[in-house]
């Protein structure tokens, strides 16, 4: 039943979203055609452009921020909205009432929300690759990151990839956590008998300062309790970072883990749609 | 054979309780009339079936398994609300429930959609309350479930419409299937029901089948229910 619940969660997002991605799109190819036609030498240091030119470079970069900038509220505004909207108005009597796992709504909502948050980001960069073209040679590129990673390895020892990996997982989960911790928010607001979307809002500050507290405490308390000199002596900065990457990931996931479990229980003990 | 079985079942929204210790067994193949004035805790019951509510006590049952996926693929539920998204177009919710309800009848619902002509291709959005309904009643009705969950169905929609709809739901049920139709229309749909569960103020007062209140009382049902919840 996921996989249904999938596929119209996409069909019911993808109406707000592809046409987003196509204006999107549009405006790239405009903005670089104007570009190209009104300021040739845009990406090179000397430019001289009329002032024509400027006008109109300006409006349509002003527009392209503007798209930009939408898609990225918009894909967070639908992510809170389709949980909320969805799950908890009048549209959750239909939903509530298939005959699907609690576990399989969330995880369809998370996951189409983070399909979405990842294409947002796809678009992004060919949208600034399509911008860019003709101002740099692909060779180069790949000269120049070719040289990255054997200045990496002959540095530290150790590949680019594994780093970059960590990266990507570190985002990745802080990426869900941040949604999962929206859900629990919505969640706990439903447990309450009026002003459920401001009890959700106070739900999530209340979580976020907690959370933020704990962190502070952490950040204070190890380096008093724990000689972190002695630790760290030895160990280059890349170990440390590497550190720090992989700590994060690790808290995320266990912030996923209760936010999810939160998130399950409220759904399946006290759910109380009005 | 008990389709839906109620064992002290109470639930309370904070302070106020919506429905004290009932206990009811509803047997298959019958029609069930949920009768109550307003506030009386019919929707409350209805919602505690659908697994939309948790008791806060006691517990209640259908087909011997607590409200859950299972129970759910069996029980068809028209909400007292319309639940349907705005954007959609009818027969995009007729694809919708055919691919989560097995025992949906793409043709049965096309049918119904036709005869009260309404086009499939409509929006949602662009039709009126009482079409609405009956789109969300005909999605319902469409389903061979064995137990239908009724609450309100008849509010809005106009008397045509109305026999109609009376009509689909006694022809479209199977014959081990049970019908609960909570309402306060009490004389519209007395030919149709077998029993009446009369609930006021969160308990059951009285429940009996149509005949027996015919001959005891010699009222109709409608009747009994003025006199019995007399202001």
């Amino acid at each position: 039943m996921l996989g249904k619940l999938l596929k119209h969660e996409v069909k019911a997002t993808g109406r707000t979203f592809l046409p987003m991605y196509g204006a999107l799109l549009i405006l790239t190819i405009i903005t670089k055609l104007v570009i190209t036609i009104g300021a040739p030498d845009f990406f090179t240091d000397n430019i001289a452009t009329g002032p024509v030119a400027e006008v109109i470079l300006g409006i349509t970069f002003t527009l392209y921020v503007i798209v930009i900038t939408a898609l990225c509220i918009m894909t967070f505004v639908v992510i809170i909205q389709r949980f909320y909207k969805n799950l908890f108005t009048d549209e959750g009597y239909l939903m509530f009432s298939l005959p699907v796992k609690t576990r399989e709504l969330i995880f369809s909502k998370l996951l189409v929300g983070l399909m979405w948050s990842v294409v947002c980001c796809l678009m992004l960069v060919i949208s600034i690759f399509i911008l860019s073209l003709g101002s740099f040679s692909m060779m180069e590129v790949v000269q120049d990151i070719n040289m990255a990673y054997t200045d990496f390895y002959t540095q530290f020892g150790m590949s680019l990839n594994i780093i970059l990996f960590e990266l990507f997982l570190c985002m990745l989960v802080s990426a869900i956590s941040s949604i999962l911790l929206i859900y629990a928010s919505i969640a706990i607001g439903q447990l309450f008998n009026q002003h459920r979307v401001l009890a959700s809002f106070g739900a999530y500050i209340v979580i976020t300062i907690v959370l933020q507290i704990i962190v502070s405490i952490i950040l204070v308390a190890v380096p008093l309790l724990a000689n972190l000199d002695i630790l760290f002596s030895g160990i280059d900065g890349i170990k440390a970072a590497q550190w720090l990457i992989n700590g994060t990931t690790l808290i995320n996931l266990v912030l996923c883990v209760i936010f999810y479990f939160c998130t399950q229980y409220i759904m399946e003990k006290h759910l109380n749609l009005e | 054979m008990i389709i839906l079985s109620a064992k002290n079942l109470t639930k309370s929204f904070g302070k106020k309780i919506a429905l004290s210790n009932i206990n009811l067994e509803i047997p298959r193949g019958r029609i069930i009339g949920l009768l109550g004035p307003n506030g009386s805790g019919k929707s409350t019951l209805i919602k505690l079936a659908t697994g939309l509510l948790v008791p806060t006590g006691g517990e209640i049952t259908i087909d011997g398994a607590i409200p859950g996926v299972e129970t759910k693929a069996k029980t068809s539920y028209l909400a007292e609300r319309t639940y349907l998204n705005g954007w959609m177009r009818a027969e995009d919710i007729i694809a919708f429930f055919e691919d989560f309800y097995e025992d949906f009848n793409r043709i049965k619902a096309e049918n119904m959609l036709k005869d009260l002509n309404i086009n499939p291709s409509d929006r949602l959005k662009t039709m009126s309350k009482g079409t609405k309904e009956k789109v969300q009643l005909i999605l319902i009705m469409s389903r061979s479930a064995e137990l239908y969950l009724l609450d309100e169905p008849i509010g809005g929609v106009d008397p045509a419409a109305r026999d109609y709809i009376l009509n689909t739901i006694i022809t479209n049920y199977k014959e081990n299937a049970s019908v609960i139709i909570s309402t306060h229309l009490i004389a519209d749909i007395e030919q149709v029901l077998d029993d009446i569960v009369f609930i006021s103020k969160g308990e059951i007062t009285m429940t009996s089948t149509v005949d027996e209140i015919r001959e005891k009382y010699n009222k109709s049902v409608d009747g009994l229910f003025r006199e019995v919840f007399k202001c």
